[in-house]
């Protein structure tokens, strides 16, 4: 009766489900299938015979190995009880008292995530070290006080450093959510000072308490650098693996080791998202932020503890700049450059620098792409429900998995030029294994490895952005794709320049996982500051810890500039009154 | 005015529902849409308006039934191929684009070449009242004009038909009533097919040609704004289009009287009603008189002592809330002019004689 219109499937609607399977494909192959040959291999012998549990046994019948998970527990245990306390102390003095020199403390207290966990261990060598400033009392001017920094104590120190500023990012944030009406109401009901702060402060930042709980908890029971540095005979799960991997060549004990250390992270990572999606945004858009009064006492006794610790992270910034600089620590203190030849057996030069920096901007690049456009598609449309959860749940998961985890599973999964499938005699080619012993590999690890904080940075953004805008272009007949480079990216280039700086001083600072995987051929700095250290050559471990520093702060000043600049440009659209 | 009979149906919507699992959002919907007119979805939140509106332009999917757009079914047609335009209730303007590139996203995806694009975008800038502005970004606009924006926008692509959802919601009272107008005289003058979703009666009986209330996910009645205002069918409509007093009580219909408690009403004899004992008797304020200082009340009808509970000034009435000595709950409200009111000297607490004018009684069915 009515003529039909034949069109009931658009080709829009097509692309983007091919879009959406192709993108769900390359994250199953870069996020869950590598995990798959770790699992076997931990249920196999170094020749790849089948043998069940018996690694596991084995691990937990060997008492050195077994020392290493309790060990890795306490230094868990201690550094997210001190890392949160002290991140809170300091994000509660920065948004909810007048703490003077409010900015200074604001932007140097960050200053410690430029710098990579090895180098803060090498730093805390040349202060607290066998020959170390304060252990030597200044050159002996002052009487030396000796922490005992090889252990746990050098440990605990370098992963304090390493994750306070990571629970203080999450606390500020949740800190500065806040209503000043809530405080005002509690005040006219005459509640008390501690009162206050149990009902309304403590509940308002309980979801981003716990991540920080959690990221702490991830941070520091996996991290690598810390530990390899100046962790002498106190061994964690993570240098455990380095030393079956690299020293021994077993990876079989290697990726049961590895389950050890993943099962933990990925419990912790599913009690965390258990626990935030019961999150409900407690202030309103209508909130009026809390305005904080004067109080003499609160806000000196503030001053000096966020000054302590600014002293300490630049303390330490600068013993890793000093020793860089000096001939010979302690002997002959005059400086030169000379440390920063590289000249030595373990270094290569400029070599390792350069392909890290390189490393770091196809990091930066692709990164940034893949990251912003999967979650572009997960966002953004409706078809495709369930996988675009998968791809959701999936893009979430890397934050759980262990830089060395991954870089394991990545040798295992790569270095295969073919799989066999199961109880037929077949091989199919692994298109992926052309990566092996590229650079490419490397980039990949670092995509995924830091994958989560950029997707969520990414997800948070689209959200803001009005859905209605793709209804809009939908009824004017644009395609999706039109409306995604004319309107979807300007509005989110401040977030995407900030992924790619975020991908890039992330790239330049690890060390976990690609330690495992990069080619001879093409050396990184990172690892050669493990290499020098090993050898004993501190200083040029020093001076390559200094350029890695150096260069992530050089590249976060110009992102600093170019977002600045980004949003004067949309200011006009953002807020009209400054025009 | 008004096209009903023998004017060409341009929108047909077919036994449309909507579930989401179990719950219906919308149950067996059937509406035609004429030619040129401008209908109104008029209904308090939750009662499936803009989940209707979404599901003509295919931004969402209906469980059941059909679409039938100027004699082609378009059911399953994705929206970018039906021919439509819309305003959202945010108007949703590019924000990092300005008014006159606003307008123009649609065309210049269009192989139609720039010329022709800059003087269609004129045109609608000039349609709009907004040709000083073409080079404004939307922050840097009034609502009432990034209204007007959202508005020349949507027809850019010159659609057979035009939606919009709650388009003037955002704005204060004086540029929505002025706004109203403009889009009615523009809407006319292309005689461009309109439905519009709104749950302001106001806007919906000063701009609709028809009104289509709406409740729970069905339709209440259809018709012409006086239509629903005169001759309510349901007390839903009755008390949403205006306002409306219901008395719950007892009708006897071979005499033509309705018992409220211990009082009797005549009824009009000119309407039938079919149903049962147990109904609702309706009243709008409008059409309750006050007797006051009237001799021989004894000989009047449908007369009620009531005493004053309230005093609400509304500009040129005033509105009393009176309750029943015998049923202190149930407010009763009266409109009366203002004049009275102060000549009268009345006061809360007075007792007073309202009359319930018999040819303006209704009768509705109580579904309680």
């Amino acid at each position: 009766m009515y003529f039909k219109k034949n069109f009931n499937k658009s080709f829009n609607i097509l692309l983007l489900r091919i879009l959406i399977i192709f993108v769900f494909i390359l994250v199953s192959f870069f996020i869950i299938i590598p995990l798959l040959p770790l699992f076997l291999k931990s249920f196999s012998d170094n020749k790849n015979n089948f043998i069940g549990l018996e690694n596991f046994i084995n691990y937990i019948q060997n008492p050195s190995l077994t020392q290493s998970f309790i060990n890795s527990l306490k230094v868990v245990i201690t550094t997210t009880f001190f890392s949160v306390l002290i991140g809170f102390i300091y994000a509660y003095a920065l948004t909810r008292t007048r703490l003077p020199l409010k900015k200074f403390f604001n932007t140097f207290s960050l200053f410690s995530l430029y710098i990579p966990p090895l180098a803060v261990a090498i730093g805390l060598i040349y202060i607290f070290g066998k020959q170390g400033l304060i252990t030597q009392g200044f050159f002996g001017t002052i009487p030396g006080f000796d922490i005992n920094l090889y252990g746990f104590n050098g440990i605990i120190i370098g992963e304090i450093f390493y994750c306070f500023p990571q629970a203080l990012i999450i606390l500020v944030s949740a800190l500065n959510l806040s209503d000043q009406r809530l405080y005002e109401a509690a005040e006219s009901l005459k509640a008390s000072p501690l009162r206050k702060f149990l009902t309304i402060t403590l509940p308002n930042i309980k979801y981003g308490l716990m991540n920080s709980f959690f990221i702490c908890f991830i941070l520091s029971f996996t991290d690598f650098g810390v530990p390899k540095v100046v962790g002498g005979n106190f061994n964690v799960l993570a240098t455990d693996i380095y030393k079956q991997v690299v020293g021994q060549q077993n990876f079989a004990m290697g990726a049961t080791i590895s389950i050890y250390l993943l099962v933990p992270s990925i419990l912790a990572f599913l009690i965390d998202k258990n626990f935030q999606k019961n999150e409900a945004s407690l202030i309103s858009g209508k909130s009026i932020p809390f305005k904080p009064r004067k109080n003499l006492i609160v806000d000196s006794i503030m001053f000096i503890f966020c000054s302590l610790i600014l002293i300490l992270v630049i303390g330490v910034f600068s013993s890793i700049v000093l020793a860089s600089l000096i001939k010979i620590w302690p002997y002959d203190i005059s400086l030169s450059l000379q440390n920063f030849r590289f000249s030595n057996v373990a270094g290569n030069g400029y070599e390792p620098y350069f392909n890290t920096v390189f490393m770091s901007i196809y990091t930066a690049i692709f990164g940034t792409i893949f990251v912003f456009f999967t979650a572009y598609l997960v966002e953004k449309f409706k078809p495709l429900k369930k996988i675009r959860m998968l791809i959701y749940f999936f893009s979430t998961l890397p934050i759980a998995i262990p830089g060395l985890v991954l870089g394991l599973s990545y040798i295992l999964f790569f270095n295969k030029p073919s799989f066999s499938v199961p109880f037929l005699d077949f091989q199919i080619f692994n298109p992926f294994s052309l990566l092996y012993g590229t650079m490419g590999i490397l980039v990949l690890a670092n995509i995924i490895h830091f994958f989560t904080v950029c997707f969520i940075s990414a997800t948070t953004t689209l959200k803001q952005i009005d859905k209605e805008f793709e209804e809009v272009s939908e009824s004017l007949k644009v395609p999706f794709y039109k409306t995604f480079l004319r309107i979807t990216i300007p509005l989110s280039l401040p977030t995407i320049l900030e992924i790619g700086s975020y991908y890039f001083v992330n790239s330049m600072i690890t060390v976990s996982a690609i330690i495992f995987l990069y080619p001879a051929k093409i050396p990184v700095s990172s690892v050669s500051i493990v290499n020098m250290d090993d050898a004993g050559d501190t200083k040029s471990a020093a001076a390559m810890s200094t350029l890695i520093v150096l260069t992530s702060l050089f590249v976060r000043l110009i992102y600093e500039f170019t977002s600045r600049n980004v949003s004067k440009k949309s200011s006009v659209w953002i807020n009209p009154l400054e025009t | 005015m008004i096209k009903k009979e023998g004017s060409f149906k341009y929108l047909e919507i077919k036994n449309i529902s909507k579930n989401f699992g179990e719950t219906f959002v919308l149950k067996n919907i059937h509406l035609d849409v004429f030619k040129g007119e401008f209908l109104c979805l008029l209904g308090p939140s939750g009662c499936g308006k803009t989940t209707l509106l979404r599901i003509i332009s295919g931004l969402e999917r209906q469980t059941n039934g059909d679409i039938v757009q100027d004699g082609l079914l378009i059911s399953n047609s994705p929206t970018e191929k039906r021919d439509f335009g819309i305003v959202f209730q945010s108007y949703a303007l590019f924000p990092n684009l300005n008014a006159k590139q606003n307008i123009a996203y649609g065309l210049e995806n269009k192989k139609i070449n720039k010329k022709e694009i800059e003087k269609r975008t004129n045109n609608l800038l000039r349609l709009v009242g907004l040709e000083k502005y073409s080079d404004q970004f939307p922050s840097q606009l009034s609502g009432g004009q990034q209204q007007r924006v959202a508005l020349a926008r949507a027809m850019a692509l010159s659609p057979g038909l035009l939606l919009l959802d709650e388009p003037l919601s955002a704005l204060d009272a004086q540029v929505r009533s002025k706004l109203r107008n403009e889009i009615k005289l523009i809407q006319k003058k292309l005689n461009l097919t309109t439905i519009m979703v709104t749950h302001d009666q106001t806007e919906a009986l000063s701009m609709a040609d028809r009104v289509v209330v709406m409740e729970r996910g069905h339709i209440a009645q259809i018709g012409t704004p006086f239509e629903l205002y005169k001759n309510p069918i349901t007390p839903f409509v009755a008390d949403f289009i205006g306002k409306m007093n219901l008395l719950k009580g007892k009708y006897d219909k071979k005499n033509c009287v309705f018992y409220y408690l211990n009082n009797r009403f005549l009824i009009s004899q000119n309407t039938e009603y079919s149903f049962l004992e147990n109904c609702l008797l309706g009243i709008r304020p409008e059409d309750i008189e006050i007797i006051k200082f009237r001799k021989n009340i004894e000989k009047e009808e449908n007369i009620l002592r009531v005493k004053i509970k309230e005093i609400t000034y509304l500009g040129t009435i005033f509105r009393l809330t009176v309750v029943l000595e015998s049923k202190l709950e149930e407010n009763i409200f009266v409109d009366v002019i203002s004049n009275q009111v102060i000549s009268n000297n009345l006061k809360i607490g007075d007792f007073i004689d309202i009359k319930l004018k018999k040819e303006k009684i209704k009768l509705f069915e109580s579904n309680l």
